[in-house]
């Protein structure tokens, strides 16, 4: 008799086994002719330029959290549905259950709801590019000078 | 339980408050909440009984716990009054993240079962971790957030860990099932003691108790000074009353096992507190190891574990959130008043010549350091009367003489900033507000009556 934790070994063992077994098949099969512009990193077919390593603007990260906060939301409305749906607890209490948990999960949404609205209050949703002001100041070099100088040694 | 539902909402309130009133009010909002949250808490008078399906329990000792702990967050809102008029400041945030904190420490007083003390736990330690590096601009503050949350997850890894492990060994999560591996084989016992050690070493970091105390001083000194008192006391009570009902309804069976253990603990954190202190020159650092020595004289009464025990630890807790509370009160007015290199300065030597700058601050810090060095007529002296005396009942003489020795060591320590309070000095008056001032007079006289009668406070219990 395997017990549940014994499911899980099998599982994972049965998921390397078969992750080795195609890997190994697909490497007897393809013939390995390795070349440079086949080595390239593919990037939808633009050529990469610079490292990875670049400061990725903040607003991603505020975006990806309040995506995530929806997702986890999803997650969790699926298992409730389910419970939510039981005929047998609608039957038993007398429609008292849906009423019970749909008033639940409208707290629940609301509350999410409501980070959304201190979000976009906050102007966290407001993706503008921040502009470049003009200065007042006012150099006593001629601007021409500059562009001779420029057009000069260019 | 009501005061959990008030803070919840209220919590939200005071978010979107933010959005519409000006800065200045909102402290007075938050005062509101906390004062109907502690009204709140009335209701619940005399209905002792299990809540929610059995996850929460509530009686009188309960709620006046959590009269504490919401007491303490009113004096720590109060204390910051002006600290966040600046421009990077985000009060509303701010007292919003301690309205949630709050709800998660009356969690975890009162849960009944394992699950709610790791949701109250959580919400405590990640309010805790953002309000650490509230701070945006100090790198000590983003140093010290990051430090507490990586150290602090691990530890509620630790503690979750645990949790299965009780679990497994009981097939419940009720905290009375402890008891039903008393006949067990030894075997059977071998997963419920590895959860216990495991339940043990996640709270202990919590408050942090030697030798889980590395992350205290960097995180105290990192975080404003403001969420320094919040974690000190709030933090602290909150989690010793969670180790407490583990202790008293869990374990009890097993007392003979981890009271070993947690004497050597006791014993650690008073000398590794008290000696380490005395090296100190930042006075936020001070206070950080003094709540690590605090944590052992606490935990003394875990050891004692008797009837009286629970109302001690009630006690102790309270007189110890008054010192701790105007300790910090008393510095955050003063360092804020001294700057130095563009920051606050934070060393022991802003108290030079409190006297005469500002009498009234210099006598509230001198009866709070007092205090938490435990000079009798002061509640302090009490609180660790009550807790040795519970540890003596029990036969471990051995820690009540190193607690009084390490009480010894620990006045060098606090009667540093008194005898710098008494130099002489040419600096200019400071300023107080007058929210502030009255919140360190309330803590001030609180701490002189408890002293003078301890048992207004004690018969409670």
């Amino acid at each position: 008799m395997v017990s549940q934790f014994g499911f899980v070994l099998l599982f994972m063992i049965a998921g390397i086994f078969l992750v080795l077994l195609v890997l190994g098949i697909a490497r007897i099969l393809r013939p390995s002719r390795p070349n440079p512009e086949k080595n390239a990193i593919y990037e939808s077919g633009e050529e990469t330029e610079g490292t990875a390593h670049v400061s990725f603007n903040l607003r991603f990260y505020i975006v990806a959290l309040i995506f995530i906060l929806f997702d986890v939301e999803l997650v969790l409305l699926f298992p409730w549905a389910s419970v939510f749906g039981d005929k047998a607890l609608f039957d038993d209490t007398k429609g008292v259950w849906a009423i019970y948990a749909g008033i639940e999960m409208f707290i629940f949404v609301f509350v999410l709801a409501l980070g959304l609205v201190y979000a976009w209050k906050k102007g966290h949703l407001d993706w503008i590019k921040p502009s470049q002001e003009e200065t007042n100041f006012k150099s006593p070099v001629p601007k021409e000078l500059y562009k001779d100088i420029n057009e000069k040694y260019a | 339980m009501y005061p959990i539902i008030v803070f919840s909402v209220s919590g939200l309130l005071m978010l979107f408050l933010g959005l519409s009133v000006n800065k200045k009010s909102l402290l007075p909002y938050n005062l509101l909440f906390m004062l109907v949250g502690l009204a709140s808490n009335f209701l619940d008078w005399n209905a002792p009984g299990l809540y929610f399906n059995g996850m929460l329990e509530i009686s009188n000792p309960i709620i006046l716990v959590q009269w504490v702990l919401i007491f303490a967050a009113i004096l720590v809102s109060g204390i910051s009054s002006r600290q966040f008029d600046d421009t990077h400041a985000y009060p509303a945030e701010y007292y919003a993240i301690m309205q949630f904190a709050l709800v998660g420490a009356l969690i975890m007083v009162s849960f009944q079962n394992l699950l709610m003390l790791f949701v109250g736990l959580e919400i405590l330690s990640v309010g805790l971790y953002v309000l650490t590096g509230s701070d945006k601009r100090n790198l000590r503050g983003n140093e010290a957030a990051i430090k507490y949350f990586l150290m602090g997850s691990f530890a509620t890894g630790i503690f979750l860990f645990g949790v299965a492990m009780f679990y497994g060994a009981t097939g419940s999560f009720d905290i009375s099932s402890g008891n039903s591996v008393a006949n067990n084989l030894l075997e059977g016992k071998m997963f419920f003691w590895l959860g216990m050690v495991f339940i043990f070493i996640g709270l202990l970091f919590k408050i942090s108790a030697a030798p889980f105390h590395f992350w205290t001083a960097d995180v105290y000194q990192g975080a404003p000074t403001v969420f320094s008192a919040f974690m000190a006391t709030i933090v602290k009570t909150a989690v010793i009353f969670a180790l407490f009902r583990l202790a008293a309804y869990s374990f009890n069976l097993e007392y003979e096992n981890w009271s070993k253990f947690l004497v050597i603990i006791i014993g650690l954190s008073m000398v590794i507190g008290n000696v380490t202190a005395v090296f100190q020159t930042n006075f936020k650092r001070v206070l950080a190891f003094s709540s690590i020595s605090q944590a052992g004289f606490m935990l003394l009464s875990l050891i004692g574990l008797g009837a009286q025990s629970y109302g001690n630890l009630g006690f102790y807790s309270l007189s110890y959130a008054l010192a701790t509370i105007s300790a910090f009160g008393v510095f955050l007015v003063i360092s804020s008043n001294t700057i130095v290199e563009g920051r606050p300065s934070e060393n022991i030597n802003v108290f030079d010549g409190l006297f005469s700058r500002n009498p009234d601050l210099a006598i509230i810090l001198l009866i709070s350091m007092l205090s938490l060095a435990g000079i009798p007529l002061t509640s302090g002296f009490w609180s660790k009367f009550f807790v040795l005396n519970d540890a003596a009942a029990k036969g471990y003489f051995w820690i009540l003489i190193l607690g009084v020795l390490m009480s010894a060591v620990s006045l060098y320590y606090y009667f540093n900033p008194i005898r710098a309070s008494f130099k002489k000095t040419d600096l200019g008056k400071i300023e107080i507000s007058s929210l502030s001032k009255y919140t360190l007079y309330v803590c001030a006289a609180l701490t002189i009556l408890f002293g003078i009668a301890p048992n207004i406070l004690r018969s409670l219990f």
